[in-house]
């Protein structure tokens, strides 16, 4: 009787709390549209808020390319939905910097920087004055990704197309834990790798970081876009992975498996193959192919290694078998995949020393044919013995190309945050060669 | 690209709502008769798992501000886990009661990130408010299942821990940013 009166009570004040209220403070819209193109130059920045805001005299900043302040102080009309700076001197053929900073009534203080051109297309946010390139951490945040997927790939390819039949419950297990724990890694060093990368490229301070609005990097940006499809989409597989634990299901394994595999492309529809000037459907066909097989490739060595070869004695020769079998293909693919991708993006062979771009594809590459070298033994000597009913024990040397397997992932992630030479110099290219990508 | 906040929080506030009454029917009609039909048992955590998605796509949505961003991932995930725990149970594929320590650990967790995503003041205007009173209690409550844990027989964990659902959708009902009950009583407002 308590309970009900209680749920009653509950409903009803819930129905009755009033209805009319704002969201949390964000930008509306904004004339001159965010990123857009206008003929004419304006002569004031109106930003429009859904909510009432308070502002200080700079809460609207645009600058020029050279990072000259071009408006005035800014005010606020229409109860204060809207914020107003005039602008002067604006040229035609150029593109303009604005950012902006204001207080919600609920207290936040949401900040954020967009583009315009006059004449011209909009520069990329990215692009924006103050804006950087990638950094160290932006690496490592890479790395983490590329590790993430490499586990969560493993676990999957290894049980649904290498390991068959039974295996012992603890090795079973651990191929859900694994699995199910990447799928949050890769969600959460995604985020990281987002926020990282947002903040540096809209070069937003540290203390507008938390309230910083991040939508321009997001939505206008393939890096951003692709950040939001692989948000949703492994939190969906993450979801997929923990059902299939609970309910015993390994088939529910598969949509899990092959929504990762479409979800991969998200990496090489924002990467250099995407965006670079020559960049062509072919190329990041391949880009995907090169991260697919590399992903399975390390992935699939480190559960043999760790998974597979020590729990589970019972299966772990016809594990080797069928994925040495496996790693053929996948090795293949990696290396036709990625000997492409250098001839797309470096124009000269001298480019391979000349440029940081190509020593670092020289160090990844030097770095893969290591691990491919542990591979190369395994399938020449160790798998003709097990083939024969010998014991020889694989554990350490697969442990071995896993590790390199992964300073291999690092290389690649460096690389991928590297800007590739330009297209149109030649051999001799004056360009700068440590330039730093800024997409 | 974002939805009005206050749609996110009916929507969220009605599932709320609708897992308390789960619960609660549970707790008034008692275990034995609410099994009787199997699916009954899966509901609730399906629909937790179910509501950790749609916390996705509202997290994809809060772009427009990193701490919104973060926090929305922290629940969705605490929701993903929580209710793949409670589904474990229901199904009696885990069966220690320690496991109850997981929904405690992502109320503790979501309750964290509510009060850390709040930077302002309890006073300062009406979703300030709330947000720390739903951050605190998402604390408070993370008792229950803790107590469920320790106790799994006795009523009051399960019936807080149902109670606790009605109480957050009243809460998330009134989360509506500047409405005027609470006024803007702090520093800094217009």
């Amino acid at each position: 009787m308590t309970l009900r009166r209680a749920l009653v009570i509950g409903a009803l004040v819930a129905l009755l709390v009033p209805a009319a209220a704002s969201a949390h403070v964000t930008l509306v819209s904004a004339e001159p549209v965010t990123q857009s193109r206008v003929d004419v130059p304006p002569t004031e920045v109106r930003l429009t808020f859904n909510g009432p805001v308070t502002i200080s005299p700079n809460a609207v900043r645009v600058l020029a390319p050279d990072g000259t302040l071009v408006s005035g102080p800014a005010r606020t009309e229409e109860g204060g939905h809207v914020v107003v700076a005039p602008v002067s001197g604006l040229v035609d053929g150029r593109g303009y910097t604005v950012r902006w900073r204001v207080i919600g009534s609920d207290g936040h203080s949401p900040a954020g920087v967009f583009t315009f051109g006059v004449g011209i297309a909009a520069p990329a946010p990215t692009d924006a004055v103050g804006a950087s390139g990638t950094t160290w951490r932006d690496d490592l945040a890479r790395w983490g990704v590329f590790g993430a997927l490499a586990l969560l790939m493993g676990p999957l390819v290894v049980r649904l197309v290498v390991v068959r039949g039974s295996v012992p419950p603890q090795l079973e297990r651990l191929f859900h834990v694994v699995a199910v724990v990447s799928a949050f890694l890769v969600i959460d060093i995604g985020i990281a790798a987002f926020v990282l990368r947002a903040s540096n490229a809209l070069q937003v301070p540290i203390a507008d970081l938390p309230y910083a609005d991040l939508q321009p990097f997001a939505e206008k940006t393939r890096f951003g876009l692709a950040f939001l499809a692989m948000t949703l989409g492994f939190g969906v597989v993450a979801a997929l992975l923990l059902v299939a634990w609970v309910l015993d299901r390994l088939v529910l394994r598969w949509p899990a498996l092959i929504l990762s595999l479409v979800l991969i492309s998200g990496l090489s529809l924002s990467g250099h193959q995407a965006t670079e000037p020559n960049a062509a459907p072919l190329a990041e066909l391949a880009d995907w192919l090169h991260l697919v097989a590399a992903s399975i490739w390390v992935g699939g060595v480190a559960t043999l290694a760790f998974l597979v070869w020590p729990l589970a004695p019972s299966v772990r020769r016809a594990a080797f078998l069928r994925f040495a079998r496996l790693a053929v293909g996948l090795v293949a693919v990696l290396v036709l995949a990625g000997a492409y991708l250098a001839v797309v993006r470096l124009p000269a062979l001298s480019d391979l020393w000349t440029t940081e771009y190509g020593r670092f594809l020289l160090l990844k590459s030097a770095l893969a044919a290591f691990a491919l070298s542990f591979g190369a033994v395994h399938h020449l000597v160790v798998r003709p013995r097990l083939e024969a009913g010998g014991e020889p024990d694989v554990g350490p040397s697969l442990a071995g190309e896993a590790t390199v397997a992964f300073a291999v992932l690092l290389a690649a992630a460096i690389l991928t945050n590297l800007a590739p030479p330009p297209i149109d110099a030649g051999p001799t290219s004056t360009a700068p060669t440590s330039a730093r990508s800024t997409r | 690209m974002i939805p009005r906040a206050e749609t996110a929080h009916w929507v969220a506030g009605a599932l709320s709502l609708f897992f308390g009454l789960v619960l609660i029917s549970e707790l008034i009609v008692g275990r034995e008769v609410f099994y009787r039909r199997k699916w009954r048992a899966y509901l609730f955590p399906s629909l937790v798992i179910a509501s950790s998605v749609g916390l996705w796509v509202i997290t994809i949505f809060s772009t427009f501000s990193t701490m919104h961003l973060l926090a929305h991932s922290i629940w969705a995930q605490a929701a993903l886990v929580a209710g793949a725990v409670e589904l474990a149970l229901a199904r009696g594929k885990i069966a220690r009661p320690a496991w109850s320590l997981v929904p405690a650990f992502a109320l503790l967790v979501s309750g964290m990130a509510f009060l850390v995503h709040e930077q302002n003041p309890w006073l300062y205007s009406r979703s300030a408010f709330l947000h720390h009173a739903i951050g605190w209690m998402l604390v408070v409550v993370a008792l229950f299942p803790l107590g469920r844990a320790v106790q799994p027989g006795r009523l009051v964990w399960r019936s807080g821990y149902a109670l606790t659902f009605v109480a957050l959708a009243v809460l998330l009902f009134a989360d509506r940013d500047a409405a005027e009950i609470f006024g803007r009583f702090g520093l800094g407002g217009p």
